[in-house]
């Protein structure tokens, strides 16, 4: 029940299920195409995890295998992993699989989803960090939501890193601050602003002695990282 | 870390780490005449013109920017470690750092904790106080891509019983550049290889009573 607010829990849960009824059930209103409410045992629907997760905790109907885990599937991922387009049959496939695998009583999905993994990650391992730009579209198609949430941690690190790498003003003016500020005084420490690094420069030619370079250059980057 | 937009990256930017590896002491050679600086975070000695000291290295990167320092570059970044007058050659320069990253897999120690955010500063301030600066800095930027090259081969070896990574060696860049990916990793992996997922037939390769190893099996990674 810890992920009762997660979102992506709850999309998870929405995947649809072909399960078939084991009793017969009456003023339902599932199946759109029958003319009355009325559903025969042993019919099969379509309905959400979440629906059908509790209607077999009352044992009413029983779970099929989901198609986004049956054989062709499976051939695929043992063929070749890495291009596996697992986002098209189902963007939550290990979350799901997770889900699933109690319930439906097949052993060999834990398997499935950890080989999946396992050889995913390699491929995604060295795209993540190196890929261009042109490359990246093509890979994002096929992962699902958990990799891509390991792909822009990476990316994002390996981006801010090139940035900083080229250089550039280490202080920044806010963009909330367009309009001119009034001269310094030389003995009061205008506090309520953030300063550019002109103005830090004279700062330390007056006040040298009495503070601490240190300690001013970390009151900036307080008020640099205040505005960021 | 400060400042991030979104929480969950638990990111050090880079100017953070820079800020940090402003710390490490390096030496300079003052032209100016100067008194003790009596500061918070320590006492730096009177200046004269021509004696070396040390400093912090942010003080040297604010004297250097007013012009009233030359910084000499660490010993570590330099490309054959001759220097001047002495004889015996030193055995920490890049050229031999680079040979031995590229022979063994283990992370080489010789280069300080923050190697990247050092010679960065000291490329941009003091690129007229080193020696060959287009090599070093060649080198050092064929140093950082084995090193880094060899960080994704580790990481390629995970599996679930992963509960802690153990790389030795790592500056602080590399490990701020790999954190958050290896964060989530070794969550992904724990989720979908966890015991109770997967039935273990396997794994009871002995068969030995009950009373011992009711937990599964752990393995620190290297």
């Amino acid at each position: 029940m810890t992920k009762y607010y997660d979102i992506d829990d709850i999309i998870t849960e929405e995947e649809i299920v072909s399960v078939i009824f084991q009793k017969a059930a009456s003023g339902v209103g599932i199946d759109p195409s029958s003319e009355n409410d009325y559903i025969e045992t042993g019919s099969k629907v379509e309905l959400p995890f979440w629906l059908a997760h509790e209607l077999q905790l009352r044992q009413v109907v029983s779970i099929n295998i989901p198609s986004c885990f049956d054989q062709k599937t499976r051939l695929e991922i043992q063929a070749d992993c890495a291009s596996v387009d697992l986002r098209s049959r189902c963007p939550f496939f290990y979350e799901f699989g997770c889900k699933i695998a109690p319930v439906v009583g097949d052993r060999t999905i834990g398997f499935l989803l950890l080989s999946a993994f396992k050889n995913r990650y390699k491929e995604l391992l060295t795209k993540a960090h190196t890929a261009a730009f042109s490359a990246a579209t093509k890979i994002w198609s096929i992962l699902t939501n958990e990799e891509i949430n390991l792909y822009e941690a990476a990316q994002s690190s390996m981006a801010s890193f090139k940035k900083w790498r080229i250089g550039g003003p280490r202080f920044q003016k806010a963009p909330v601050l367009g309009r001119k500020r009034n001269q310094l005084n030389n003995y009061s420490l205008n506090l309520s602003g953030v300063f550019d690094k002109k103005e830090l420069l004279g700062f330390y030619e007056y006040l040298i002695s009495p503070l601490s370079l240190r300690g001013v250059t970390s009151i900036n980057s307080a008020y640099y990282f205040n505005y960021s | 870390m400060a400042g991030q937009s979104d929480p969950h990256f638990s990111l050090f930017s880079a100017e953070e780490l820079e800020f940090v590896a402003e710390d490490d002491m390096v030496e300079i050679v003052p032209n100016l005449k100067m008194d003790a600086l009596n500061l918070i975070s320590g006492d730096f000695g009177p200046f004269a013109p021509q004696i070396a000291t040390q400093v912090p290295l942010w003080l040297a990167v604010a004297l250097k920017r007013r012009g009233k320092c030359s910084i000499r570059p660490p010993e570590w970044m330099s490309v054959d470690g001759k220097e001047g007058k002495r004889v015996k050659r030193s055995t920490n320069n890049l050229t031999q750092v680079l040979e031995a990253e590229r022979e063994s897999q283990e992370m080489s120690e010789k280069l300080p904790f923050h190697y990247v955010e050092i010679s960065r500063l000291l490329f941009d301030h003091a690129r007229d106080d080193i020696p060959d600066v287009y090599m070093v800095r060649s080198l050092i930027e064929d140093i950082r891509d084995v090193r880094f090259h060899k960080v994704r081969t580790d990481l390629e070896a995970f599996n679930g019983r992963t509960i802690a990574v153990k790389i030795k060696n790592l500056s602080a860049m590399e490990v701020n550049i790999v954190r958050p990916f290896i964060r989530r990793a070794l969550q992904a992996f724990c989720k979908h290889d966890s015991p109770e997922l997967i039935p273990e037939p396997e794994r009871v390769a002995d068969k030995r009573p009950q009373l011992v190893n009711n937990a599964p099996r752990r393995q620190l990674r290297r």
